[in-house]
C-alpha cells in the first residue's frame, strides 16, 4: 500500500503570527511523527499536509490539527507531517513541543 | 533544542542523530546541509507504504572543532533503523566530497597551516546498513564511501563514533572499520553479522542470539577496545565524543594515521595473525580472549564502570 | 542453445578467459602469496591475450576447514586478508610503472556472503572485508585497471567486498542464473507485505530494490551484461583497454562513476541533487569555517 497524502486548512478564531521563519521537530520512528513549519502570508489561514502510511483516519487528523489551530492560534503558517503511526496523543504532544520550541527560539 | 551545557552532558546513547551532529562540534559552529528544508525525501518508499523523513535519517553539516572544518554525518536510528538508502547516502558521500574540497583549498591557500586548519569526517554510526526498500541503491552507496575513505588517506581524517540503540552493523560494520579512528562509548556494538544469521549458521547451541550479555561481549565496545578494533572508550555524554575529537585532532595527522587497524599490508598481516589465532585459540565466547590478553577475571570486565574498565583491561599488545 | 550456467565454477572461468595454461596460482610477479590459507580465494597471475594480469577468483567448491562457515564462495577473514595481501603485492611491485603498463586485475565473482560465524565476529570479520575493499581502491586510484566480472553469485556485503571496487563490473546476463542482489525479492515481499507480483511490476518501473544484474544495469552498479559465455575474454580484454584510456584521459572510473552512470541511465535520479544541494549550501558559509 502507497503512502498517502492528506491536506487540511484551517483557521483560527483569535490568530496569532507565527513566531520564526521556519521550524522543524521530532523524528520519523516507528508511533513518531516530525513536523514543518513554515511561514507564508496565507490570509490568516493554516495549510496542512500529511504524508502517511495509515488509512481510514482522515477524520481523526481533521480534529486533532483543528484542536490545535484553535488553541494555539497560528496563522499563515504551512505545516508539514511526515507521520509514520503516530497516535492523536503524540500528534497533538508533539505540535504542541514543536510551536513551544519555535517560540523558545524567538 | 536544549542549551549548550545540557546538550553536552545528554547521554549519547538516547540522542537524537541531530543531538549528536550538532554536539559533535564546536558550540554555535553548526551548519546543517541539505537538512529537512530540503526535504529531500526518498522517492523510493512512498510506493512500498513505507514512511519518509525530510532528512532521509541522516544529518549532515559542518562546523569546526577548534580550527578544524568537521564534516559530520549522524545516522538516526528511529527512522528505519538508520539504513542507508540513495538520499541517505549521497549525503554521507557529500561530507567526504566536501571535505576533499576544503583540504585542497587549505592546500592552495595555506599549506603551511594544514595541520591546524587540516578538516576531519565525522560519521556518527546507527544503523545496520542497507536499507531493503531500495536495496540495491543503498549497497552501490556503501561502494562509495570505501572509495571515499580510501581517497581520504594522507589528506584529511575519518572518525567513527558509535554509542547508539542500534550499533553500527552490516556493511555498515566495515565502513567503519576502514576508518581512521574510532570512538566508543560502553553501549557502542560494531560487527558485520547480525547475532540471528550466526545463530542461525551455527546453531543455539553454539551462539543463542537470545542471549544479550553474549552479544554484547563478541559486538560490544569493551570487547572491540581490548582489540584494538575501537581506539577509544568514552564515557556516554556527547561532549565526551567531541572532546575526544578534539584531543585527537591535536595529536597531528602522522599520529592518526598510526589508529588505522586496515589499510596498508603491514596492518593486513597483523590482522592475519590475529585470524590465525583465532584457529588456535578458537574461542567459545570473546572471554576467552581477553583472558588470553592477561585479563584474569574476565567475566568482571563488563561488571565494572567505564572508568574501572579502562584502569584494569589489558588490550592486545 | 543450452546455457551453460556458471554458478560455482570460478576455477573453470579463469581457464575460460586467461590464455591457456598461462595461470599460475598464488604467484604474482615473483612473490608468493601464502597458498595454505583461504582455500576459497583462488590468486593468482595470468596472461589475456599475451598480457600479464593479476586474478582473484572465488572456489565454491572449497570448504576452509578451520572455519566452519566458510565454503560454498563465502568469503571469510582468511580469504579476505589474503585477496588484500594479493592486491598489495601487486601494487607495490608495479609501484614504479605509468599507467597502461601496471598490470591490471580481474575479479571472478561467485560469492554468497561474507564468513557469518562467532569466530568471525569475535576476531572481526568487518576488518577482513574492509581491508580487501580499501586495497582494491588504492589499486584502483593508483591507476591498475580492475575489471570485475560476475558469473554466479554477486550477494550483498560480499559484492561490497569483492567486485564493487573494480573501476567497471560486468555481469553474465539473467539467463545465465547470475544474482545480483542485497536479498532476494521473497524476502522483500515478506518484510514489506507487499505481494511479489505487486513488487515485480513496481520493479518494472523502479529498478531500486529488485533482484538481478539488468536491475543494477540500470542503477549503474553494472556496466555491461555478458550475453555468451565465449564473450567473457574478450568483453574483459575490451574493459581494460576502456579503463585505461579513461585513466589515461583523467576520466572517473570506480564507485563515483557508477554513480553518475545510475542517473544517466534513469535509476538513481537524487543521488545528485543531494550532493549538490550540500555543495551550493556550504558555498553560502564556507567563509565561516576557512
Amino acid at each position: 500500500m502507497a503512502l498517502q497524502e492528506l491536506t487540511y486548512t484551517f483557521e483560527a478564531a483569535n490568530p496569532q503570527p507565527f513566531p520564526v521563519e521556519w521550524m522543524h521537530s521530532g523524528v520519523v520512528g516507528s508511533g513518531d511523527m516530525e513536523v514543518m513549519f513554515t511561514k507564508e502570508d496565507l490570509g490568516g489561514k493554516v495549510n496542512f499536509k500529511i504524508v502517511t502510511p495509515v488509512t481510514g483516519f482522515d477524520e481523526v487528523w481533521s480534529r486533532v490539527l483543528q484542536k490545535f489551530v484553535n488553541e494555539s492560534g497560528i496563522s499563515d503558517v504551512n505545516v508539514e507531517i511526515n507521520d509514520n503511526n503516530a497516535t492523536p496523543v503524540v500528534v497533538s504532544m508533539r505540535l504542541r513541543q514543536a510551536l513551544q520550541d519555535a517560540k523558545k527560539e524567538a | 533544542m536544549a542549551d549548550w551545557k545540557e546538550l553536552e552532558a545528554k547521554s549519547f546513547y538516547e540522542a537524537t542523530a541531530r543531538e549528536r551532529a550538532i554536539g559533535m562540534v564546536d558550540e554555535g559552529t553548526w551548519t546543517e546541509l541539505a537538512g529537512p528544508k530540503d526535504r529531500l525525501t526518498s522517492p523510493h518508499l512512498p510506493v512500498l507504504g513505507e514512511a519518509v523523513e525530510f532528512d532521509d535519517g541522516v544529518v549532515t553539516g559542518v562546523g569546526l572543532v577548534g580550527k578544524h572544518p568537521v564534516f559530520v554525518a549522524s545516522q538516526e536510528g528511529k527512522f528505519i533503523g538508520g539504513a542507508v538508502g540513495e538520499v541517505h547516502g549521497a549525503k554521507i558521500v557529500g561530507a567526504f566530497l566536501l571535505a576533499n574540497q576544503v583540504y585542497d583549498k587549505i592546500m592552495a591557500e595555506c599549506p603551511d597551516e594544514i595541520e591546524e586548519r587540516r578538516p576531519a569526517v565525522v560519521i556518527s554510526f546507527e544503523t545496520g546498513g542497507v536499507r531493503l526498500h531500495e536495496s540495491n541503491a543503498g549497497l552501490l552507496a556503501h561502494a562509495e564511501f570505501m572509495d571515499q575513505i580510501q581517497g581520504s588517506k594522507g589528506k584529511f581524517p575519518v572518525f567513527a563514533v558509535i554509542g547508539s540503540k542500534v550499533g553500527a552493523f552490516g556493511g555498515m560494520g566495515f565502513v567503519a572499520a576502514a576508518t581512521d579512528v574510532i570512538i566508543m562509548n560502553t553501549y557502542g556494538r560494531l560487527g558485520l553479522t547480525g547475532p540471528e544469521v550466526i545463530e542461525q549458521e551455527m546453531g543455539k547451541a553454539e551462539f543463542d542470539s537470545a542471549d544479550k550479555a553474549l552479544v554484547y561481549r563478541t559486538t560490544g565496545a569493551r570487547h572491540k577496545y581490548i582489540m584494538r578494533d575501537a581506539n577509544y572508550l568514552v564515557e556516554d555524554t556527547i561532549g565526551a565524543f567531541h572532546d575526544c575529537i578534539g584531543e585527537v585532532m591535536d595529536l597531528g595527522y602522522a599520529a592518526i594515521e598510526k589508529m588505522r587497524r586496515i589499510g596498508n599490508e603491514e596492518l593486513v598481516d597483523e590482522q592475519l595473525a590475529l585470524a590465525e589465532l583465532s584457529v588456535e585459540l578458537h574461542p567459545k565466547d570473546s572471554r576467552d580472549v581477553w583472558a588470553y590478553y592477561g585479563n584474569e577475571n574476565p567475566e568482571q570486565l563488563t561488571e565494572i564502570t567505564t572508568a574501572e574498565f579502562l584502569a584494569t583491561a589489558k588490550r592486545r599488545p | 542453445m543450452t546455457v551453460e550456467v556458471m554458478i560455482g565454477r570460478g576455477r573453470d572461468a579463469i581457464d575460460m578467459i586467461v590464455d591457456e595454461g598461462s595461470f599460475k596460482e598464488n604467484m604474482v610477479g615473483d612473490t608468493p602469496i601464502p597458498s595454505d590459507i583461504g582455500p576459497g580465494a583462488v590468486v593468482g597471475e595470468a596472461a589475456i591475450e599475451g598480457r600479464d594480469v593479476v586474478v582473484i577468483a572465488n572456489d565454491a567448491q572449497a570448504v576452509n576447514e578451520r572455519f566452519p562457515v566458510v565454503y560454498f564462495g563465502v568469503i571469510g577473514m582468511e580469504e579476505a586478508y589474503k585477496m588484500a595481501k594479493t592486491v598489495y603485492t601487486m601494487l607495490h611491485q608495479d609501484a614504479d610503472k605509468p599507467i597502461g603498463e601496471k598490470r591490471p586485475l580481474v575479479l571472478i565473482v561467485d560469492t554468497p556472503g561474507n564468513g557469518p560465524g562467532k569466530q568471525e565476529e569475535i576476531f572481526g570479520m568487518n576488518k577482513a572485508t574492509g581491508a580487501y575493499q580499501l586495497a582494491l581502491a588504492e589499486a584502483r586510484k593508483a591507476g591498475h585497471a580492475i575489471v570485475a566480472l560476475v558469473i554466479g553469485r554477486a550477494i550483498s556485503g560480499a559484492f561490497l567486498c569483492h567486485g564493487l571496487q573494480a573501476d567497471q563490473i560486468l555481469a553474465l546476463s539473467p539467463e545465465f542464473s547470475t544474482m545480483i542482489h542485497v536479498m532476494p525479492i521473497t524476502s522483500i515481499s515478506r518484510i514489506t507485505k507487499i505481494d511479489i507480483e505487486r513488487l515485480e511490476e513496481l520493479s518494472v518501473s523502479n529498478p531500486v530494490f529488485a533482484a538481478g544484474p539488468q536491475f543494477f544495469y540500470r542503477l549503474g552498479g553494472v556496466d555491461e551484461l555478458v550475453e555468451n559465455i565465449e564473450d567473457m575474454r574478450p568483453a574483459i580484454a575490451r574493459h581494460i583497454a576502456e579503463v585505461e584510456d579513461r585513466k589515461k584521459a583523467g576520466l572517473p572510473t570506480g564507485p563515483m562513476y557508477h554513480g553518475e552512470l545510475g542517473e544517466e541511465r534513469g535509476g538513481r535520479m537524487l543521488r545528485r541533487k543531494a550532493i549538490e544541494a550540500m555543495e551550493a549550501e556550504y558555498a553560502k558559509v564556507a567563509d565561516q569555517y576557512v
